[in-house]
């Protein structure tokens, strides 16, 4: 199968590498199948619909910002970027994170009620 | 929309499986206590439709092009270096 859109080109998959979210990403409620794509030289991983290609989200792990953030049986929390030009104003929800387990392919969005978990945590700050 | 009316303690049932109770009314706010199965996703409402705002936000910014991060380092929560930059 395959997909195209600006920001990668021409994706070639099948079906094992889909990602299933039953019940689709906050405001995409109706995407269902994702592809999950790690870019090289960064330390982005990207979620790219296949129903709507041009739908892309960049993620980051959230194990790297904060080791003790809430875990899910099996699955992998990330978290959805806000990209910038000017890198000090990339956003990480830490708030709605997407929760991923690339071995069974499942994915879900889920929503944290706490103050600790901004929407719009910094993700870099001056070394 | 349906709209019911409902007095203290008196409660809702929806599908069997989703009970909605009228715990309090005072002063323009009412306590709600509700019980559903574990997978139902229970939300106030401002906050699901932050979430969908800010998920828009993010897939529409993604093909924006990233300046040079090399003399930066990934924030860790927990830092309060700057506060007002996480509201």
């Amino acid at each position: 199968m395959k997909i195209s859109n600006r920001q990668f080109g021409e994706i070639e998959f099948t079906k094992e590498h889909v990602i299933n979210f039953v019940h689709g990403i906050y405001g995409f409620e109706h995407l269902k199948k994702f592809l999950f794509i790690k870019t090289e030289n960064d330390l982005f991983y990207w979620l790219n619909s296949v129903d709507q290609p041009e739908i892309v989200f960049p993620l980051v792990s959230i194990g790297m910002i904060h080791e003790e953030y809430p875990r899910e049986s099996d699955h992998e929390p990330f978290g959805v970027v806000t990209l910038s030009t000017d890198p000090l104003k990339i956003t990480v929800n830490l708030k709605a994170p997407i929760y991923l387990n690339q071995e069974t392919k499942t994915g879900f969005q889920k929503l944290i009620d706490k103050d600790e978990y901004p929407f719009n945590f910094k993700l870099f700050v001056e070394n | 929309m349906l709209i019911l009316t409902r007095k203290n303690d008196e409660e809702i049932i929806i599908n069997s499986n989703i009970k909605i109770k009228v715990i309090s009314i005072t002063d323009g706010q009412v306590k709600i206590g509700i019980e559903a199965p574990k997978e139902i996703e229970i939300l106030r409402g401002e906050l699901y439709t932050k979430a969908q705002e800010v998920t828009k936000i993010a897939s529409e910014a993604s093909s924006s092009v990233l300046g040079d991060v090399s003399k930066l380092k990934v924030n860790k929560l927990g830092n309060k270096v700057d506060p007002d930059a996480n509201k």
